[in-house]
């Protein structure tokens, strides 16, 4: 049971509980993080998500305290983190915080029991309610019967678990996840996943989560952040960002998209427009849903996921490009298929039903819903 | 086949010498030293002798001391070197290595003359610029064998340690502290056990080391009633009351000791070393120090002054005089010892000494040679072919790393003392590869364990058999092991005393002898003049041997 973890209460908005203002930390002559700002809502589960190198690391290791920051302020809970300006740094061991590693650190010199009952035994609590309080967290893990056997003996997943249960046993106000699920098979990463997220949930801990990893970022988190060079590209619900991507960047990160560059011609509605879009001596215009910022006149890219192209063998329909099968994988419950379209390849996600055949010709249609023109 | 074949060749060259000792430390010697008969006398001796009791109680002490002092040492620079701001760091690492390479036989005839009783310079220099009284200090003693015998084997903590404290994984560290542990916590409950397997296998090498160590209380100790195992052994192996058996016997008693504690190093503690190592290029967090890192480079520096700088620059000075009266004399200064030790063509020159230089040389490149040939057979054996014969073999190459060199040494001199080759360089190299093999064998296995049998396979694949496999695959890739190896041996024979000094005779004496035999029977300036060579031929091979193979390299 664990239903005795749950925060105490503080004396902040608590849909600002976690506050980043401006974080910037350089290495050297690089900005590994630029300009970041962002705020969590107490017990929700943010996701960092980037290519390695984009930043998200480091932010999470300046929110923790492992290393100093340049610029910028990390506020938790109402109490100050970090602000450089003030000159203001608490160190890592006092800022309450749980952690789970890309590398597990479970401390191989002690059992599973033991790595867990360490932060209790920092906190000076009672034996007998540590013994109780490792239990429970073992027990939600799963772990109850791994609990006195050295960190050496256990698998990966295992580890994996005992470190989640070392994380949570304080009730820390913030629990960090550096990419942990990186280092397991696939079988193991799609249940882990799963698990994170019900036991996030159960104890209801504000959680910032690091992943390179764009479908473990939809699956786990409230909210997303897409970062690249050190920047914020964009911040929103996993539905949103995938829906609704505001740049190229975006929407080739997450998931697989068709981009092409075109110019705006034409506003026809608010927030929708047509887009000239040129390869290969073809030209041809394509209805979109503009994203902000796109105007008339203005260059963008249109974003087309795979899902969202229909490709038929009779042409029909205002918009309908005539392309040729150029491959076709069968995936099972789709085909993924590569259209030539003067110079351009269409990447189509197709139904096994659809029949489609390398070699033969095709037309393909756009819904404007899902045809995005968005940011460069 | 060839497994078997070779792990008879070097069972025999193992095992026969330790079993000849056994069987011989129960033979004993008629009060006329010509027959023997069977019997517990031997035994009865050791604790009954007016002074082998107390030269085993003496070498539990030096051993004790020196370990604790190693210990202190390599742990404390390892920590600085690896894990704190403390300047000059990465230059400072390489010379912290600089004694494990040179002779400790050396550093005992140089803190003679700069901290002996009458001959110190430190202390004639306290008499005269700071009107001390007597001495300041006095290394012709227990003490100063302790003293002498840590500060040379503190590099062998070190490299034990230093590397579990640069291949952990931060994040075993980084995970303490956001628990809410601090950075004294941090270091007590996490960093220090992880790394106490390593430093308790340092220390124990280290205490197996010193219990064999002969050339520091030789010189330091038994000249002033400090006898140990290790010079009583040698007084009945070649003293005037020379008494093989018996001396069979101690050697026994002291090889059952370093034997107990490898195995308990090799079976409970090396095994319990954490692998904190995942493949990852790990930076490890390093430690701001604050003003404190001058205190750690002070430090530092201290140490390479005892250790080096010191004993190194005292020899040079000594060397120079015609005889040496704890003063400087600069109108004395010559170079007459270098002549007479180094030109075999000069008419005063003391053959021992010439001798010495060229055997050395000679025991070294074909020592090491043969020994890395060796190493490569069986580490091959070993981790490319299964069965007993590699079983046996691994085995093998641990015992002779039980036996302090003077032990397998009164094994192999009992052994062989009836054949052709006694009394000639051949037992010595036999003495040589035996005792010191498994350093190369190792340097090998770390290496050939570290390069995919796939590799071997596909070439296997490809067509190419056994032999070209071996040829044209497996040895390139394992060269930078082998050339470690035969560079570390190399170095090990051309220093080697406590083996020589049981097995030489005139004719065939080594570098380390020559040392030996000129403390012994001429004066304290001509042996600084070949100790200074020697340990000037040691450094270039330390340097040259850094340039070529690079920073990580002789780091056994």
């Amino acid at each position: 049971m664990i239903a005795g973890i749950k925060l105490t209460q503080e004396k902040s908005s608590s849909d600002r509980y976690v506050e980043v203002q401006s974080l910037v930390k350089w290495f050297g002559n690089d900005r590994a993080v630029d300009d970041v700002s962002f705020v969590i809502p107490k017990g929700k589960f943010l996701t960092l998500l980037g290519p390695s190198g984009c930043g998200k690391t480091t932010t999470l290791m300046s929110i923790a305290g492992l290393h100093s920051i340049d610029g910028g302020r990390i506020s938790v809970g109402g109490s100050v983190y970090t602000a450089p300006q003030q000159g203001v740094f608490m160190p890592p061991e006092k800022r309450d915080i749980g952690m789970v590693f890309q590398s597990y650190a479970i401390w191989p010199h002690m059992t599973i029991a033991q790595n867990v009952a360490y932060p209790l035994e920092i906190r000076k609590v009672k034996r007998a309610e540590i013994d109780a309080r490792v239990a429970d967290v073992l027990e939600l893990v799963g772990l109850t019967r791994f609990a006195n056997k050295l960190a050496t003996q256990v698998s990966g997943g295992q580890q994996q678990r005992a470190a989640l249960a070392r994380a949570i046993v304080s009730r820390p106000r913030l629990l960090l996840f550096d990419e942990p699920l990186s280092n397991l098979d696939l079988k193991l990463r799609e249940q882990m996943r799963v698990e994170i997220k019900r036991i996030q949930h159960e104890v209801g801990i504000t959680s910032i989560y690091v992943t390179h990893d764009q479908s473990e970022a939809l699956v786990m988190s409230d909210e997303v952040i897409v970062m690249s060079k050190g920047r914020i590209q964009q911040k929103g619900g996993p539905r949103d960002i995938y829906s609704r991507p505001v740049n190229a960047y975006v929407s080739n990160f997450i998931g697989v998209a068709n981009l092409l560059k075109g110019r705006v011609i034409a506003v026809t509605a608010p927030g929708r427009g047509d887009v000239e879009v040129a390869a290969g001596g073809r030209t041809v215009q394509l209805p979109c849903r503009l994203g902000d910022g796109i105007v008339a006149g203005a260059e963008t890219v249109v974003s087309v996921r795979p899902e969202n192209v229909e490709a038929s063998r009779t042409n029909g329909g205002a918009v309908c490009l005539e392309g040729e099968v150029i491959q076709t994988v069968f995936l099972g419950n789709s085909v993924d298929c590569r259209v030539r379209w003067g110079e351009f390849e269409w990447k189509v996600m197709a139904h096994p039903r659809a029949g489609l055949k390398t070699g033969e010709k095709v037309y393909l249609r756009l819904d404007p819903e899902h045809t995005l023109a968005v940011q460069p | 086949m060839v497994t078997a074949v070779v792990s008879l060749i070097v069972a025999v060259a193992v095992i026969l010498p330790l079993l000849v000792l056994v069987i011989s430390s129960f033979k004993v010697m008629d009060f006329n030293g010509f027959d023997a008969t069977w019997g517990l006398d031997n035994y009865r001796t050791l604790y009954t002798d007016r002074v082998i009791p107390k030269a085993f109680v003496n070498t539990l002490l030096i051993s004790a001391g020196s370990t604790l002092l190693s210990t202190f040492f390599g742990v404390s620079l390892a920590w600085i070197n690896a894990r704190t701001n403390c300047p000059a760091n990465e230059r400072l690492e390489p010379f912290n290595l600089i004694p494990f390479f040179l002779s400790p036989f050396v550093g005992a005839i140089a803190w003679h003359n700069l901290a002996g009783g009458k001959t110190g310079l430190l202390n004639s220099w306290g008499r005269d610029f700071l009107g001390v009284h007597g001495n300041l200090f006095n290394v012709d003693n227990i003490y100063g064998v302790i003293w002498v015998t840590g500060l040379f084997f503190a590099p062998l903590v070190y490299l034990f340690v230093v590397g579990s404290l640069r291949r952990m994984d931060p994040s075993l560290e980084d995970s303490a502290r956001t628990t809410g542990a601090g950075l004294l916590r941090t270091v007590m409950t996490i960093t220090l056990p992880l790394v106490a397997p390593a430093i308790l296998s340092g220390a124990i090498i280290v205490f197996v080391s010193t219990a064999g160590e002969f050339g520091v209380p030789f010189k330091l100790g038994a000249p002033y009633g400090w006898q140990t195992l290790t010079t009583e052994i040698f007084s009945k192996a070649v003293g005037d009351d020379a008494n093989i058996y018996l001396g069979a016997a101690m050697s026994m008693s002291l090889g059952v000791i370093t034997v107990l504690l490898i195995w308990i190093q090799q079976r409970y503690i090396a095994p319990r070393s954490f692998t904190t190592v995942t493949g990852k290029g790990f930076r490890p967090n390093v430690i701001e120090l604050g003003a404190w890192k001058w205190v750690a480079f002070a430090f530092n520096i201290f140490f390479l002054l005892v250790a080096v700088v010191l004993p190194i620059l005292c020899l040079f000075v000594v060397s120079l005089h015609p005889v040496w009266q704890a003063e400087i004399i600069p109108h004395d200064l010559t170079l007459h010892n270098y002549v007479r030790t180094l030109f075999w063509w000069a008419p005063d020159h003391i053959s021992a000494a010439t001798n010495g230089i060229y055997n050395s040389f000679i025991l070294a490149f074909v020592g090491a040679t043969i020994a890395m040939v060796l190493s490569l057979v069986m580490s091959y054996m070993i981790h490319r072919t299964k069965g007993f014969g590699s079983r046996a073999l691994d085995f093998l190459c641990v015992v002779p790393i039980g036996f302090p060199g003077i032990v397998l040494a009164m094994g192999v001199l009992i052994t062989y003392i009836k054949t052709p080759i006694y009394a000639t360089l051949w037992i010595i190299l036999l003495g040589y590869i035996t005792r010191f093999f498994p350093y190369g064998q190792r340097n090998v296995s770390s290496v050939m364990l570290a390069i995919s049998e796939d590799l071997d396979q596909s070439s296997r694949m490809a067509g190419a058999s056994w032999f070209t496999t071996l040829r044209r695959i497996t040895i390139p890739l394992l060269k930078p092991g082998i050339f470690a190896g035969w560079v570390l041996l190399f170095i090990i024979f051309l220093r080697e005393l406590s083996i020589s000094i049981i097995l030489y005779s005139s004719g065939t004496e080594t570098l380390s002898v020559g040392v030996y035999y000129l403390t012994n029977y001429e004066n304290e300036t001509l042996t600084a003049a070949l100790s200074m060579t020697q340990t000037v031929v040691l450094l270039i091979c330390v340097y040259v041997f850094r340039r070529i193979a690079g920073r990580e390299a002789l780091t056994a």
